[in-house]
């Protein structure tokens, strides 16, 4: 994965990047163009003090030297290819007490048909200054606009794109089924009046769609109970009857166990989509021992009557924070399971302690892998009508109450144990 | 005993009325909530059993009519819901018990028995068939009057049994009513039969003769012999 940056800090280093180009650029755009200026006055310069000069030589006899302007003897006339040569200089200025930079020009002057060799000087020390200048305010002016620029879209992002948070954190809360209405966001950004827009219309139909499932699942649960009741009612009445059930015991048989069937797995799928919505959420803090040794007490015989034996070890401080109707499904769930596959091996164990429950009984080990066990409609191949959704129930509630199960087969022993997350 | 049946399925409304009939209730039945809440304005009712889904209403709104209308039925609420929240709400209402669709009828007929002795007080609290006796304030059995030393599950058995005599209970029906949810319903039911060979046997100790015989393979029927 690769780190994430946010959308502002992203935009605010492409932005200083691209400044701190534009800046580099222009600088040296400007240093280029005072280059180009400089050498363009001093040529200026040099080209009238050398007309200048030209004109003071044909005139005059003698040759006296100037500040800016010295005579360096007379040269022979093939010298003159040489020339004229350019230098830049550092010349001490006493009045200023500096040394300041000056261009100097060594040309040849041609008067009275003498070739005179020239040195001409110009100060260019305040060009330079300003190129420096230019160069070096680079930098810190660079670095103030880009402090301006990060304090500004701190400032954007609390400002501009609060509206966009308040969005966005809108969207982490939200929770399908809950029935939530969507609080309109003020914002005058269109993007942002588009996104809210959107994100509703995307709210709005999937709960629609959510409510129509559950309104589906529900019908099927609850409408296909009253047909089943009549199938099983008429079903009883032909049990009933000796002259039918001579002749058709076994096609009465099938019917009556399909329509049981049918029934628990209604209700079974009807109560598992209610706990997976969240419709119990009494949650407390529960003590389990009295609940258990309750639902014990229910089955004792059971237990008997199938040769069964149970071994209890409880904990009175076993407490799980849950719904208290959820833990009853979860125990009677988890209870019957160890009932049903139970082999009288060895006894049924039932344990608590400060925070785990387990219950552990022998068996068989599974003809499939443990992992599937949760698993809606996962029954083993031996249950025969098992609906296959009694564990699948009992690790949706351990999910929803932040309870962890595991399961282990060790020494000929199913074990569940359920204890919270950590 | 006069029963009024609040079902909108007419099928099953009249199913359940012959079988309530056959057990010596007098039956009548409203399909809709309208009809039920005139039914309940002109004459009175031992039980109501109150299917709550109803076409035109909440099966709730009849309860509330009836405390509006001060009468005091026995309510047996018929929920295909299993919904927690319809049963809280129905007894907190005041009815007396719920029974979730598909019921079987024995199941339907051993409440209905129930409700009515508990809000009868006047009614016989002793069941006695053959050698057979069972008071059901005391929670006792006795054979030829001698106590019989049963468990509860055993006493729930017999008792069941004699609700509905003559009629076949199958093995499912028999582990739901003793059991409930914490039978799985995928068992083979094999201990059932030795439940009833252990009920047998203690009533047999005292000399009654064997009134509970095994049908098909399907279930069991108590005789009156």
């Amino acid at each position: 994965m690769f780190k994430s940056f946010r959308l502002l800090t992203k935009t605010t280093l492409f932005y200083l990047i691209f400044v701190l180009l534009a800046f580099f650029i222009s600088a040296k755009y400007i240093t280029n163009k005072a280059d180009q200026y400089v050498n363009e006055e001093t040529d200026f310069f040099f080209q009238k003090r050398e007309r200048h000069l030209t004109k003071y030589l044909e005139e005059s006899d003698s040759i006296k030297n100037f500040r800016t302007t010295k005579f360096k003897g007379v040269v022979d006339k093939n010298d003159t290819l040489n020339y004229p040569q350019f230098k830049d200089t550092l010349i001490f200025i006493d009045e200023l007490g500096e040394y300041q930079l000056h261009r100097q020009k060594t040309l040849i002057v041609k008067a009275r048909g003498q070739h005179f060799l020239v040195e001409m000087l110009i100060n260019i020390d305040d060009f330079l200054k300003l190129k420096t200048d230019v160069s070096r305010r680079i930098i810190p002016f660079f670095l103030i606009l880009a402090l301006v620029i990060i304090l500004f879209n701190g400032f954007m992002s609390g400002y501009l794109l609060k509206p966009f948070n308040r969005i966005l954190e809108q969207m982490n809360n939200y929770k399908v089924g809950k029935g939530v209405k969507i609080k309109a966001v003020k914002t005058s950004t269109s993007e942002f009046k588009k996104l809210q827009l959107l994100f509703k219309h995307m709210v709005n139909r999937t709960e629609d769609d959510y409510q129509k499932l559950k309104e589906y699942t529900e019908n099927m649960a609850h409408e296909i109970q009253t047909p089943l009741a009549i199938i099983r009612n008429k079903t009883e009445i032909l049990i009933s009857d000796e002259k039918v059930m001579k002749e058709h015991k076994e096609s009465v048989k099938v019917i009556y166990d399909e329509a049981n069937h049918l029934s628990r797995l209604g209700t079974t799928l009807n109560l598992l989509t209610k706990i997976e919505n969240g419709e119990y959420k009494n949650t407390i803090n529960l003590k389990s021992y009295d609940i258990i040794q309750k639902h014990l007490e229910s089955v004792k015989e059971l237990i008997a009557l199938k040769s069964l034996k149970v071994e209890v070890n409880l904990k009175k401080e076993h407490e799980l924070l849950i719904d208290p109707f959820l833990f009853d499904i979860l125990l009677k769930n988890i209870l019957r399971n160890a009932i049903r596959y139970a082999s009288n091996k060895g006894p049924i164990k039932i344990e608590t302690t400060d925070k785990s429950l387990k219950i552990s009984n022998y068996g068989e080990p599974l003809d499939v892998a443990s992992n599937i066990i949760f698993d809606r409609f996962y029954t083993s191949s031996s249950s025969g009508q098992s609906l296959g959704l009694g564990l699948s129930l009992v690790k949706r509630i351990c999910d929803l109450n932040r309870m962890k199960i595991d399961y282990s087969y060790i020494k000929g022993q199913h074990t569940f144990i359920i204890e919270p997350f950590v | 005993m006069k029963l009024l049946i609040v079902e909108d399925n007419y099928q099953l409304a009249n199913d359940l009325a012959r079988f309530l009939s056959e057990n010596g209730f007098i039956v009548e039945i409203a399909n809709n909530l309208r009809t039920a809440k005139d039914k309940v304005g002109v004459y009175d009712y031992d039980l109501i059993i109150l299917d709550l889904g109803l076409p035109d209403g909440n099966g709730l709104d009849l309860i509330h009519e009836l405390k509006h209308i001060k009468r005091d039925p026995g309510i047996l609420i018929v929920t295909a819901k299993n919904a927690v929240e319809d049963k809280v709400m129905g007894l907190e209402l005041g009815a007396d018990d719920f029974i979730t669709k598909p019921f079987h009828k024995a199941e339907l007929n051993a409440r209905v028995r129930s409700i009515i002795r508990r809000k009868n007080f006047k009614g016989n609290s002793i069941i006695e068939i053959n050698q057979i006796k069972i008071d059901l304030d005391s929670r006792e059995a006795f054979v030829n009057e001698n106590l019989v030393e049963l468990t509860r599950k055993e006493y729930d058995l017999l008792l069941y049994f004699m609700y509905n005599k003559g009629r076949v209970l199958t093995k499912e029906n028999i582990a739901e009513h003793l059991w409930g949810d914490h039978i799985d319903q995928a068992d083979n039911f094999d201990f059932i039969y030795n439940h009833i060979k252990n009920l047998r046997k203690k009533l047999q100790v005292f000399g009654a003769e064997n009134n509970i015989r095994s049908v098909y393979g399907m279930g069991y029927k108590f005789f009156e012999l």
